[in-house]
């Protein structure tokens, strides 16, 4: 086998199997939303920009565009926030390096969860009831309070589970490049009679941008996955409340009527928008990063 | 004297953090041994005695059985054809590819900014057409989309780790690209690509809105869950927290691998993700 072969045979079939598999979804989304096709009936016609026109008069689409925007914000700020905090706590308290490793362990259990499982946990947590949340505020003379039904706080309460599960993920990733740090310029620091947390917000935090710019990107991805977690929570309620883009699509294409054409043109907008988004960003980080 | 209570006082709020951390899940453990009297009680009840019915009950679920055979199938399959496909892809292109290195990975990582409903909504229509609606082969085929894209993610870092001296030692004693891969590369690379692919396995095994379009009796064992709460007219805290253990359990077994995963990753100088 020469090596032409060799690159050839194993690059092959990966290759095929991904850009068919994409070419079709995209394609078979493109197709579908210039037609009118319902997913009942499988007779369909060209209807050209149709439904890209009525998503533009659609106030419920532009509903879940709002949501799905905030949802994005509040989880990937929220999620740095709370790792880089979490951070620097952990590794301005716990020195022992067996407590550390228990720690990291208890942290990085939320992340392994199924979002399905996840969801469960906290539904039965916020759970008017016999929550244990709800008892808790209890006890400071509050509530009962309505997590998942008040739609002011329905939205921020499942965006807490999506904290949960990876603010603490990336606490872990955080106290461990905490650790790999050249020790130099810290002690310089100290030596400045620099105090903790201007040795964290100055030096150490500056020197590790890129890997947080790095986390913050994968995080923006893994945001946009929030379909699991809402759907099982809220269903996209109360009203509208929690209803991100991708649900949206979900109950117009397949749940309510089977508009498969209508979801598809949503499907394929919201392809556009965090295709050149994410592009655009991707550059930016990179470049920042540097 | 000021330092010391406030170290105290982090101390304190730390183990408060990892507490918060903690609590949801080994509450739902709890309630997972509970009778629903002691679970709708005003005040949360910490001592009780312990039942095994809520897991029988789920066990015994012929729907909740079968949801749990055909996670396994689906997620055995799709992670190992995406464990076939994308090592041995990766691999070439950390070694004699590297020309196509930076867009290939773009590629791969393009794939994960796709919404899932942007693959779910065309595919049902597609497999509604072709009769392949509701199949187990019809979910592997989309999750190959996830497990080989990132297989070939994650391994391209550990073969890139591989020490270029010992394959180019090998290629010298007349050993083919093959060859150094099967006996050299892959071995070496062994530790890091169970890492990728028990990655891969929590994504899939995880999934839930691809198997809940594209199946309908045939579903996976997220669906089955999910659909628990409309079983009867009293919502059965019991069961559906035995559920949730039950569904949570495989991938937390994995906890030790993802923290020497993170450890590799911190350690070849930063997380390569981005």
């Amino acid at each position: 086998m020469t090596r032409q072969r060799f690159i050839f045979l194993t690059l092959a079939p990966a290759t095929l199997v991904l850009v068919t598999l994409a070419l079709v979804s995209t394609g078979g989304a493109l197709w579908f939303s210039v037609m009118n096709r319902a997913l009942r009936s499988p007779d369909s016609e060209f209807v050209g920009a149709y439904n890209y026109l009525r998503l533009l008069r659609d106030k419920r689409f532009f509903n879940a565009l709002e949501i799905s925007a905030i949802w994005e914000v509040v989880t990937v700020a929220g999620t740095l926030i709370v790792a880089v905090l979490l951070a620097v706590l952990v590794h301005e308290t716990v020195k022992r390096a067996l407590w550390r490793n228990l720690i990291c362990f208890a942290f990085l259990a939320p992340v392994l969860l199924p979002r399905v499982a996840a969801a469960f946990i906290w539904r039965f947590l916020y759970s008017p009831s016999l929550g244990l949340a709800n008892w808790f505020a209890g006890l400071f003379g509050i509530g009962p309070i309505e997590f998942l039904a008040d739609p002011k706080i329905a939205l921020l309460s499942v965006a807490v589970v999506d904290i949960w599960q990876w603010g603490l993920f990336f606490t872990v990733i955080l106290v461990k490049l905490l650790e790999t740090l050249p020790q130099d310029p810290i002690e310089a620091a100290m030596l400045d009679n620099a105090r903790t947390w201007e040795i964290h917000a100055f030096v150490t935090l500056p020197m590790l941008r890129g890997p947080i710019i790095s986390l913050a990107l994968v995080k923006a991805v893994e945001s946009l996955r929030s379909f699991d977690l809402i759907f099982v929570m809220t269903g996209g309620g109360p009203g509208t409340a929690t209803e991100t883009l991708d649900l949206y699509a979900y109950q117009s294409g397949i749940n309510l009527g089977g508009r498969i054409s209508y979801a598809s043109a949503m499907s394929i907008l919201l392809l556009v928008v965090t295709t050149v988004a994410f592009t655009f960003i991707w550059r930016a980080g990179k470049k920042w990063s540097r | 004297m000021v330092s010391l209570i406030l170290r105290n006082l982090a101390r304190v709020t730390l183990a408060f953090l990892v507490l918060i951390a903690l609590t949801p899940i080994l509450w739902t453990t709890l309630g997972a041994f509970k009778r629903l009297r002691d679970i709708v009680t005003p005040v949360p009840k910490l001592f009780f005695s312990p039942t095994l019915e809520n897991f029988a009950t789920i066990l015994g679920s012929p729907t909740i059985r079968d949801g749990l055979v055909n996670s396994v199938i689906v997620v055995a399959v799709a992670v190992g054809l995406g464990a076939v496909l994308g090592i041995p892809a990766a691999h070439t292109l950390a070694r004699h590819a590297r020309r196509w290195g930076d867009d290939a990975q773009f590629f791969v990582l393009s794939l994960r900014f796709m919404p899932p409903v942007a693959i779910a909504i065309p595919f049902i229509v597609i497999y509604l057409d072709l009769g392949i609606y509701d199949s187990l082969g019809g979910l592997i085929l989309v999750y190959l989309v996830t497990t080989i894209s990132t297989v070939i993610w994650l391994a391209v870092p550990a073969f890139e780790r591989v020490p270029r001296e010992i394959e180019e030692a090998a290629a010298m004693e007349g050993c083919r690209e093959a060859e150094v891969f099967w006996r050299f590369s892959l071995p070496i690379a062994a530790p890091s690509l169970f890492g990728a692919l028990v990655f891969t396995f929590v994504l899939v095994w995880n999934e839930l809105l691809l198997a809940l379009t594209l199946a309908a009796q045939n579903a996976t064992l997220p669906v089955v869950a999910a659909s628990i709460t409309s079983l009867g007219k009293e919502v059965p805290w019991g069961v559906i927290n035995a559920a949730t253990v039950v569904l949570v359990l495989p991938p937390l077994v994995f906890i030790g691998l993802l923290m020497g995963l993170i450890n590799s990753m911190v350690r070849a100088g930063g997380p390569k993700k981005g």
